[in-house]
């Protein structure tokens, strides 16, 4: 899946679990917690958009970005390593 | 032989309580936040009491209720801590000696951050299953507690820690373990557990804590799940949404088992919205109840989580309690139990909530004055007279309650207490 198509479904993701943005553009830049996502909001953010992509793997391996761009790339980037 | 589990257990939830809401004013937090948190009160360990006083004072009303020839069958005791403060003298000689226990006991401490405790009923268990020593009983008490200490100049409201300082806690609880499981009968053999090397949180220096919110979440959600399955490969016919009546959890916090237990029934049980909600107040919710007046007690956590599923559950027949515990680090594990209507009855009997109900109200500025006087011992003290202010204002109000014991002073190392009415 490619890092534009994954950001896509991180923003759908954010605005299930956060429907107050509903109307906010979001931009690669953003970070979750400055969105006011608390940390359960955060999990199950990434949690949404793992089914989505139907890729299986822990959670613990998607900490480290550190922004929705970040974030995007490197689920795309697992999501390409396990296809392969 | 196969009938093993916990015989008698009681919960110590200090003697002073902050208000949780007050204090999240009184930092400018972000209250919706804080509401998330499902947190009513936390216990806030005085000078005078370390893990050793939470520990012996959660024990001692269980011993009360023993005769000597009882009492002279506890053979084992596992003090399961992550407050430990010393590297090579365990907690379990201070509370073998102020229990006032056999001098032929095996003794030691266990650590494994959260999951301590449960490491320790297992163990214990494990003991008693393997007849070794035909009808010896074993003490198992997980003590933890969480400081404070402002450092001078600090911004409260900037540091990391904000949101953590309303949920740490400060309490123990005792689990006398034998093959009369009055209380909780564990299912022996049914247990799944998942463990692996990750840096979430730790205590890397005495005094301190540190750690990953994030990752910490992340890594429990992980662990609820796959300890789960685990349980579930070993248990024939096991079903997340039918097997057990009630599910207590290790709660840091009762809004992060709010949401692992949503994630569990969307993605094991494969339930959705509103079965969810109604699922979690039935099953999920009793057990949340003391953890939200005492705050995250570590070691200590699921049981106090139990002991809430217990107290506050329906049961009017045999009722099976699965149980998660995660601990740091991080090792895991899912297990489950019968409690029986007599088993409800006898630990009421204790007076859990009475005792919570009886701690006394600190003010803010009370509490304020207590993080800046640097009152508390720290670890590694060498000699010290320990700061005794409040224990007649923290006094039990009411007739008949137990002895509690009070740390008093430090001497070459060794620790003092004693025993107060």
């Amino acid at each position: 899946m490619t890092k534009d198509k994954t950001f896509t479904l991180i923003t759908e993701a954010v605005r299930e679990i956060l429907p107050e943005l509903a109307d906010r553009d979001l931009s690669e830049s953003d970070t979750l917690d400055a969105l006011g996502a608390n940390s359960m909001d955060r999990a199950e953010i990434v949690m949404t958009v793992l089914e989505e992509m139907d890729l299986d793997i822990p959670l613990v391996e998607t900490h480290g970005p550190q922004n929705l761009g970040e974030l995007a790339q490197h689920l795309s980037d697992t999501a390409a390593a396990k296809a392969r | 032989m196969s009938r093993v589990g916990i015989e008698a257990m009681n919960v110590f939830g200090g003697t002073a309580v902050l208000d949780v809401m007050q204090l999240a004013r009184h930092r400018d937090l972000d209250l919706a936040r804080l509401n998330n948190l499902l947190m009513k009160e936390k216990t806030v360990a005085l000078p005078f009491e370390d893990p050793v006083t939470f520990g012996a004072n959660a024990a001692r009303p269980l011993l009360d209720r023993m005769s000597d020839e009882e009492k002279g069958r506890i053979e084992l005791l596992i003090t399961c801590t992550e407050s430990g403060f010393d590297f090579s003298k365990s907690a379990s000689t201070y509370l073998h000696d102020q229990l006032g226990l056999s001098r032929n006991v095996r003794m030691f401490e266990l650590k494994q951050a959260c999951y301590a405790g449960t490491a320790g009923l297992q163990m214990a268990c494990n003991f008693i299953l393997a007849n070794t020593s035909p009808g010896a009983k074993a003490l198992v008490i997980a003590t933890d507690i969480s400081r404070y200490i402002l450092e001078d100049g600090a911004d409260v409201a900037a540091q990391d820690w904000a949101y953590a300082e309303p949920s740490g806690g400060a309490g123990a609880v005792a689990l006398l373990v034998s093959d009369t499981p009055h209380v909780f009968q564990l299912d022996v053999g049914a247990s799944g557990t998942y463990g692996y090397e990750v840096m979430d949180t730790c205590r890397p220096a005495p005094d301190s804590e540190a750690g990953d919110v994030d990752l910490s979440l992340m890594s429990y959600l992980d662990c609820c799940e796959q300890a789960y399955r685990a349980y579930a490969a070993k248990v024939e016919g096991a079903d997340y949404r039918d097997t057990f009546q009630y599910l207590a959890f290790h709660t840091p916090f009762g809004g992060m088992v709010k949401g692992a237990h949503r994630t569990m029934m969307r993605k094991v049980a494969k339930a959705k919205g509103a079965e969810i909600a109604a699922d979690f107040e039935r099953r999920v919710l009793p057990g949340l109840g003391y953890c939200g007046r005492v705050g995250n007690i570590m070691g200590a956590t699921v049981f106090l989580s139990l002991a809430s599923t217990i107290c506050n559950g329906a049961y009017p027949d045999p009722r099976r309690v699965g149980l998660f515990s995660y601990g740091s680090g991080c090792c895991s594990e899912f297990y489950s139990g019968v409690v029986t209507p007599d088993g409800a009855s006898r630990l009421r009997g204790m007076g859990v909530e009475d005792h919570l109900d009886a701690r006394y109200r600190l003010s803010l500025d009370e509490y304020d004055q207590l993080l800046r006087e640097s009152a508390f011992v720290r670890v590694g003290t060498r000699d010290t007279v320990v700061n005794q202010d409040f224990a007649d204002r923290t006094a039990p109000g009411t007739a008949g309650a137990s002895p509690r014991l009070v740390l008093r002073a430090i001497k070459e190392f060794h620790r003092e207490y004693a025993w107060i009415d």
